[in-house]
């Protein structure tokens, strides 16, 4: 018999809730291990293991009596006799599937009583097929056992519902970014804004997006743009109050002041501010505190020659006239645009992706109402540390900002959020309710597991455990676009670009030739 | 002692666009913009003179704005001042037949793109002025943006190692420069370009500027002499000066001068229809403009709105056009692309630049043509589809005979198309 059709375990009890497996010797279950039990008439379940436990047919005295021997050295030679049938390993598993012909349900029965388990095969999962608009995150994984059977959910369906990424630091959080966009770069159908504040997607020194054989799907943004790429340089005057509001905290007294100069100076108000212009009725106190606020946020101001200066050169009051329209456009042309945010401190971040966001959310929302929303690609706005624009504390400081009003109405928009974090616990239930997959990576604080386990698209109460015992790379993929919460091992990101790198590479090596053919006029 | 280094400058100009107007008052102007900048060059005794790209509107011009034109360089020249220039989108030619070249070949204007591409790399020349040691390279424009393949594979690092005064010519938009109106155009990120140049004599945009950014020298754009679009003069009437640039220098840029060249003046008139009906619009509107003081000027008409009765047809331009042109408007130009009717109301293409139009509706058509091969399809074929069209479009010249003409625009198709042309073999 093959080995993958090997019983493994029997049931020897439990309830719906929880079935318990004894294991056969050897068979080395494991936390989050995906095990079958084939029933009668085509009828499959699938489990999956939730906990592991010793049991013992010999009383728990004798095994100490037995243990202080041998550790005081009273009998060395003492073992139990047929130890594999008195000492054994039983696992709590949850049923978390029902095969009725092939076709995923929900269980609602008990598999028969005392019958055999096995381990899953790539077969038993062969309802999982490829969608037409593949997002791949990684293959389906039994415990430490990766299957051969890559793992899609369509990003036309998942982009728009929103995706989150939770997990604490090291778990490989950026490397599923990057097996996600790379995946994402083969499609031509979204729009993709990636702000980036490590500058770790473009791959500047090493083997990242750019080295994708689609990179024409790809535009990037830097203030220190490589050759052919695209400089991140943003005009002041692209930046309204409301943009400034929704990220800074202002004083009322500050607030009017700033309306007072948009009033005034329209969109040169920035500028006005900066260069100390008064106004009536705008105290000179509270003019010195908004130049010095936009020294701070945004790094921009009037050197003693009158010149205005901007300190990362990222904004400036004749170049960038453009950029936001550009980046807009390319969205629109179904590219993934990464922005380099590194330089920019936090809140000059998120107002440079505010601006964008907002102005293509307000033209997705025109599209919608002139009925040509549904030509247009999904977009798909990439943000990190999440709770900075969807923390309930900032929401409550200064309203509803753009990634709060994407969050709950994006969707019918298709724009969605795909937003990483470490803090779930941060973010209003209300928005979590709203992102409808979650690709859960290892957590190994309590409250935030909580959280996930709570607002996740299937039952995870019983995965507390499993959750905080995902290694690096390992994930669980909850979504309402999954028949299960499906466990999956994201491959290392160097290792499965490199491969598809190889696979393209007769492609590469004749576009070569093409280039070098260039005419010169 | 103090050694002061000899100033010397040279003249920036660019889009000239010869031979871009088909009335004869406005090609009037065109030409006396055109000899308004060179004699200014001679009477300011510049060293050399740039014009980066589109010299004329079209690789073979209308002869007779040529004649003019040529007159007038032959003048520069024989003042001893060298015009060096690049192929602009309108002149270029894919196999060299522009007119440019014709000039080039008769020495009055020198082309200073040189190079070639060895191993997928792109190796400029410089070109030495001969009197002032300037080292001049670049790259010329092709139609729809293509050059930007050039840009890709310009080998970067040599230019940048070359030492001396150094001036890169180009006519292209660069993305992080492009003014707010020309967001669709299509650029090239500052990014390509060769860093550490003194100067950077763009063409390409028809509005002057001049731009910095770190490692880059002064990026300058002088705009157009007058114009060759309606948005051009919607521009001019709105204020914008037009001109070139002198520009001073020894070892470096000392002095960027803007020396207008005007043309005329005009009378911008809008008017919203929205809610009239159609007779209504047309006697409201002569009223209207019977008050207008059009005298000497280029009066710019806008109409938009939707008409609440009528057809649009209904406001007779001719009319209005004989009303303006009898109370001395030099040239009448009417806008109706803002104009609907309520009965009638059809698809309007918000466009009024003539190439984007057809760019966009390849744009929309391309995907229900049937094709294998790749290069046909997508933004390549519609690449593929406007050169073709530009080639395709090209007039009988006068004396052209027609089998000389039709062997002309078939050989510059074949170029195009990039496919060996059978036909010369059977």
């Amino acid at each position: 018999m093959d080995d993958k059709f090997q019983t493994i375990g029997q049931i020897i009890g439990g309830g719906s809730s929880r079935i318990l497996i004894r294991e056969k010797d050897g068979s080395k279950l494991e936390l989050g291990g995906l095990l079958v039990i084939d029933d009668a008439d085509d009828q499959t379940l699938i489990l999956q293991i939730n906990d592991l436990e010793y049991r013992s047919l010999i009383p728990q005295s004798m095994h100490e009596l037995a243990s202080g021997m041998n550790l005081e050295g009273l009998g060395t030679n003492l073992e139990f006799m047929e130890p594999q049938l008195r000492n054994y390993i039983v696992s709590r598993s949850k049923a978390i599937l029902h095969l009725v012909d092939g076709i995923p349900r929900i269980p609602k029965t008990l598999p028969t009583y005392f019958n055999s388990v096995r381990h899953i095969t790539e077969k038993d999962l062969k309802f999982l097929t490829k969608p037409k608009n593949p997002l791949y995150l990684g293959d389906v994984r039994s415990g430490s056992k990766i299957l051969n059977l890559p793992i899609y959910i369509d990003a036309s369906e998942a982009i728009p519902h929103h995706i989150l990424i939770p997990a604490t630091t090291g778990r490989g959080k950026s490397n599923l970014v990057k097996v996600m966009l790379w995946s994402l770069l083969d499609l031509d159908n979204f729009g993709i804004l990636v702000l980036d504040p490590h500058d770790e997607y473009y791959g500047r020194n090493e083997l990242c997006l750019k080295d994708h054989p689609n990179n024409k799907n790809l535009v990037y943004y830097s203030p220190d743009a490589p050759a052919g790429t695209n400089t991140l340089v943003i005009n002041i005057k692209s930046i309204l109050p409301d943009h400034l509001k929704e990220i800074i905290n202002f004083s009322s007294a500050q607030n009017d002041a700033i309306y007072r100069y948009y009033n005034t100076f329209g969109n040169e108000w920035i500028i006005k501010i900066v260069e100390g212009v008064e106004i009536q009725d705008i105290s000179f106190k509270t003019l010195q505190v908004l130049k010095r606020k936009f020294d701070n946020i945004l790094g921009v101001y009037f050197d003693e020659l009158g010149q205005f200066q901007s300190r990362n050169n990222i904004f400036s009051d004749t170049a960038g006239k453009t950029t936001i329209k550009d980046v807009i456009n390319s969205l629109e042309d179904g590219k993934i645009v990464v922005i380099d945010t590194s330089r920019l401190l936090g809140d000059a971040e998120m107002l440079v992706g505010s601006i964008i966001t907002e102005t293509l959310f307000n033209r997705y929302q025109r599209y919608k109402l002139e009925g040509s929303l549904n030509e247009k690609p999904k977009i798909g706005v990439v943000i990190e540390e999440a709770p900075r624009v969807l923390g309930k504390e900032v929401i409550e400081a200064q309203g509803h900002n753009i990634y709060s009003t994407i969050a709950r109405e994006g969707r019918k928009f298709n724009i969605g959020l795909i937003a990483i974090t470490q803090l779930v616990s941060l973010i209003p239930r209300t928005i979590l309710a709203n992102i409808n997959t979650k690709i859960i990576l290892g957590n190994e604080m309590a409250q935030e597991r909580a959280e996930i386990i709570g607002s996740a698209s299937q039952d995870l109460s019983d995965d507390n455990r499993t959750i905080a015992s995902l290694d690096k790379g390992e994930a669980i993929v909850s979504s309402i676009f999954t028949k299960f919460a499906v466990p999956i091992q994201i491959p290392l990101f160097e290792e499965y670009c490199s491969e598809h790198i190889k696979e393209s590479e007769h492609q590469n090596s004749r576009s070569k030739r093409e280039d070098k053919n260039i005419a010169f006029i | 002692m103090i050694l002061v280094n000899e100033l010397y400058k040279f003249a920036h100009v660019s889009d000239c666009h010869i031979g871009a107007q088909k009335y004869p008052e406005l090609k009037k102007i065109e030409l006396d913009v055109f000899n308004q900048c060179l004699d200014r060059c001679i009477a300011e005794n510049v060293d050399f003179i740039i014009i980066a790209g589109d010299l004329f509107h079209s690789n073979l011009p209308n002869m007779a704005s040529v004649k003019e034109a040529v007159e007038k360089m032959r003048k520069v020249k024989e003042n001893g001042i060298p015009i060096y220039v690049n192929y602009g989108s309108h002149d270029y030619s894919p196999n060299e037949t522009s007119i440019i070249d014709l000039l080039n070949s008769a020495g009055l204007i020198t082309k200073i793109v040189q190079g070639r591409v060895d191993n997928g790399k792109l190796n400029l020349k410089f070109f030495k002025d001969p009197k002032t040691g300037a080292k001049i390279c670049g790259i010329s424009a092709r139609k729809m943006g293509l050059e930007e393949n050039y840009f890709k594979v310009l080998d970067r690092e040599s230019l940048e190692y070359e030492d001396g005064f150094k001036i890169f010519v180009f006519h292209s938009a660069i993305s992080e420069f492009k003014p707010e109106f020309l967001a669709d155009m299509d650029s090239i990120p500052i990014s390509l370009f060769p860093k550490g140049f003194d100067y950077y004599a763009g063409g390409h945009i028809h509005k002057r500027s001049i731009n910095e950014y770190m490692g880059y020298g002064k990026i300058v754009y002088p705009g157009s002499l007058f114009g060759s679009y309606s948005k051009d003069f919607e521009i001019n009437a709105n204020g914008e000066k037009r001109g070139f640039y002198i520009v001073d220098f020894d070892i470096e840029i000392r002095n960027i001068g803007f020396i207008e060249t005007p043309a005329c003046e005009y009378n911008y008139i809008k008017y919203d229809a929205s809610g009239k009906n159609s007779i209504q619009v047309q006697s409201e509107l002569l009223e209207r403009l019977k008050s207008e003081n059009v005298t000497d000027k280029i009066v710019l008409l806008k109409i938009k709105g939707e008409l609440s009765g009528g057809k649009t047809s209904d406001i007779d331009s001719k009319l209005i056009r004989n009303l303006l042109t009898k109370n001395g408007a030099i040239h009448v130009s009417i806008n109706r692309h803002g104009l609907i009717s309520k009965e009638h109301k059809k698809i309007q293409i918000m466009e009024n630049n003539i190439p984007k139009i057809e760019n966009k509706l390849f744009e929309e058509n391309i995907g229900k043509i049937k094709v294998t091969n790749k290069e046909l399809k997508s933004e390549k074929g519609v690449k593929f589809a406007n050169e073709l069209l530009n080639v395709l479009r090209d007039q009988q010249k006068p004396n052209e005979k027609k089998g000389d003409y039709e062997r002309r625009i078939i050989s510059n198709a074949v170029d195009t198309l990039k496919i060996n042309d059978e036909s010369e073999n059977k």
